[in-house]
């Protein structure tokens, strides 16, 4: 009897297994899905975890990519509010919520058919509100008046406006723009007005070296000036220094003032009859006076 | 297909009393039920034994239980080898290419290049005054309206892979990669950097502030990251950016006449440095030769003061013979220097002489002088 019961026991084990793959189905966390009767979509299940239904052709079970997929639009042309062409692309990250609704709105489910119909309304979005905004609010250097994120959030706004009345069981995670672009033809205007900002940086930088190198050597032409007049005063003072230690010996001289004028005299003869001169004199002048008495002219005196 | 074992008449419960061919019968049975027997349990065993499964190198495998994941981040992720689960309808087991760190460039902003050209490091040709074409080069937009290239690199890992496998799909097909993130990822980097050039100028952006606008991009990429809940965390995020390369010369200009400007300001400030040098030792010239002139003054005056009161003894005993000697001794000094020498004599009348002087203080060539007769 033993072993009969475990025959049972595996028996049973593999009707429950049998039973188990006919009878339950699983969602995975990245799915939800929809069970439809007899073709009619009826339950929606948006959680993972085992579930129940009745076997094919009763009931099928159609699971969907719960996930984020991100899809882009077309690069695009349209006109701001003051009269920019701007070409934009923006990307969406967007997710299938609600099994039940999002099955028979698009042809089975398909995919690809609820991202056209997203591309639709990204491109109707996309130009009301681009029209809405000045070239300005899309760049600028002012933080106050660049607009980029209130752009995107209205984007999205108007888009997931546009599901909610379709109600396409269909959920917006995000929205940003993805790509900027001018015209062709108005790229070459933006490089023309960029070379010429080229050219004022270049002569403003030629001119600013210029008149920056001329102040450094203005004030190095008055330092060296103060300097050398600083020590010109200082020379004069060492010299008036100098003088006046002398004149403290003046006194000396003033003893017998006869004799320094005459020692004073001596010096200035030597000094002015030193180099080439011509020193013409009669007997009068000493040491030539001694031709007057003794020499030629004796006898006439 | 499921014999009911207790139904069956219990083998040889009778002995003696069956014929033959019941006990064929029984016979036959018990050997078929052992066939079914060990086909049960060989199911059962291949049923346990599919739940036996090996997660490669370069990946990690997630056991999903009844649609779940088992486990909280890191600890759900399984490495490489042998692993159990309950077969499915109960576990299921997905595989997920892993890689450590992961990289990505920004597919907007840059000028179509080539690959080949991207190694060499060389750019395509654009001769100043051809457009851009939208459709082929792409580029930013700056604060200042003008245009440049920019191109992020994104370094990252993923944080929390349970929300990059089941937040994001890449495909259609219902696969578990990291591909949907990748692109999630990707778009919200090229989102980031649009935003950060819309604040920048091009000069800000190409030269005066290139790291803040690094900077920029990584902020805004974190800012998007976190609100979009994508589950990874940036290791490291460098951006590079470039003129349009029609405006190439212009900005080199640019370039060059900050270099020039440079070149300028240092040859000013070495010859302010010469100028000063020079007129720092000149000035300590000055003061030194005063310095000199000074003590050589003192020294003179203190020598002349000296030989002065010597003198004054000598003067004092006879003055007159003193200055007599003196004169003469100076005259005889003086008159052995001086070059010319006229003496005049009085004339006898006493009445002075006339002399008239040609003055020409340059030495006239003496004439070859004729010879006196």
């Amino acid at each position: 009897m033993k072993r009969n019961s475990l025959t049972v026991a595996i028996g049973a084990l593999l009707i429950l297994i049998f039973a188990l793959l006919l009878f339950v189905f699983q969602v995975r966390q990245s799915e939800v899905a929809v069970v439809t009767t007899f073709g009619d979509p009826k339950r929606n299940i948006d959680a993972p975890g085992p579930y129940l239904k009745w076997p094919w052709p009763i009931q099928r079970v159609y699971k969907f990519d719960q996930r984020i997929q991100t899809f882009e639009d077309k690069f695009t042309e349209g006109l701001t509010a003051d009269n920019n062409n701007l070409l934009t692309m923006v990307y969406v990250g967007w997710r299938i919520v609600d099994a039940k609704t999002f099955f028979p709105k698009f042809a089975g489910g398909s995919v690809p058919a609820a991202e056209r119909m997203l591309e639709g309304l990204l491109s109707n979005a996309k130009g009301a509100v681009v029209g809405r905004y000045d070239l300005s609010a899309f760049v600028n250097a002012d933080p106050e008046q660049l607009k980029f994120d209130e752009i995107e959030r209205e984007i999205q706004a108007m888009v997931e406006a546009q599901l909610r009345t379709n109600d396409c069981g269909i959920k917006i995670e995000f929205l940003g723009i993805k790509k900027l672009g001018l015209p062709e033809s108005v790229t070459q205007t933006v490089f023309e007005r960029m070379t010429s900002e080229r050219q004022v940086l270049v002569s403003r930088l030629q001119n600013e070296g210029e008149a920056q190198a001329e102040k450094i050597r203005a004030t190095a032409n008055r330092q060296a000036a103060e300097m050398l007049a600083a020590a010109e005063a200082e020379a004069t003072r060492i010299r008036g220094q100098g003088e006046a230690r002398a004149a403290e010996l003046l006194p000396v001289f003033e003893k017998n003032a006869a004799l320094a004028n005459f020692e004073l005299r001596l010096q200035a003869i030597e000094q002015s009859l030193k180099e080439r001169s011509t020193l013409i004199f009669d007997e009068r002048t000493p040491p030539f006076d001694l031709f007057q008495g003794y020499l030629t002219n004796r006898n006439s005196k | 297909m499921n014999p009911n074992p207790d139904s069956l008449p219990p083998p040889a419960a009778h002995p003696g009393a069956v014929d033959a061919g019941s006990q064929a019968l029984a016979e036959a049975l018990r050997s078929s039920f052992a066939v079914v027997r060990f086909v049960m349990v060989i199911l059962v065993a291949v049923f346990l034994g599919s739940g036996f499964f090996i997660v490669g190198p370069e990946e990690k495998g997630i056991k999903l239980r009844f649609g779940k994941p088992v486990g909280e981040g890191d600890r759900a992720l399984l490495g490489p080898g042998l692993h159990w689960s309950f077969p499915y309808p109960i576990d299921e087991v997905i595989r997920v290419p892993i890689t450590e760190l992961q990289s990505l460039r920004s597919t907007v902003g840059w000028y179509a290049v080539t690959p080949e050209q991207e190694l060499a490091g060389t750019e395509p040709d654009a001769p100043p005054g051809t457009p851009l074409n939208p459709a082929v080069d792409s580029y930013v937009l700056t604060a200042d309206g003008n245009i440049a290239h920019s191109r992020a690199t994104l370094h990252y890992r993923f944080d929390d892979p349970l929300r990059c496998v089941f937040g994001f799909t890449g495909g259609t097909n219902g696969d578990f990669t990291l591909a949907g993130v990748s692109n999630a990822v990707l778009n919200t980097l090229n989102n980031a950097l649009l935003q950060a050039a819309a604040q920048f100028t091009v000069d800000q952006m190409l030269t005066r502030d290139v790291v803040g606008f690094q900077e920029a991009v990584r902020r805004h990429f974190v800012q998007l990251a976190q609100a979009r809940n994508l589950g990874i965390t940036v290791e490291q995020c460098e951006v590079q950016s470039r003129p349009p390369r029609q405006l190439k010369q212009a900005f080199d200009d640019v370039i060059n006449a900050g270099l020039r400007r440079s070149k300028v300001l240092n040859d000013a400030i070495s010859t302010a440095n010469q100028v000063t040098n020079r007129a720092s030792s000149e000035a300590a010239a000055r003061v030194n030769g005063a310095l000199a002139a000074r003590t050589r003054y003192v020294e003179t005056v203190g020598a002349e003061a000296k030989r002065f009161e010597d003198l004054q003894t000598q003067f004092a005993r006879n003055p007159d013979l003193y200055i007599q000697q003196r004169l003469v001794e100076t005259m005889s000094r003086v008159l052995t220097n001086v070059q010319e020498k006229i003496h005049l004599p009085e004339r006898a009348d006493g009445r002075p002489r006339e002399l008239r002087l040609l003055l020409n203080r340059e030495p006239v060539t003496p004439k070859t002088q004729p010879a006196s007769p």
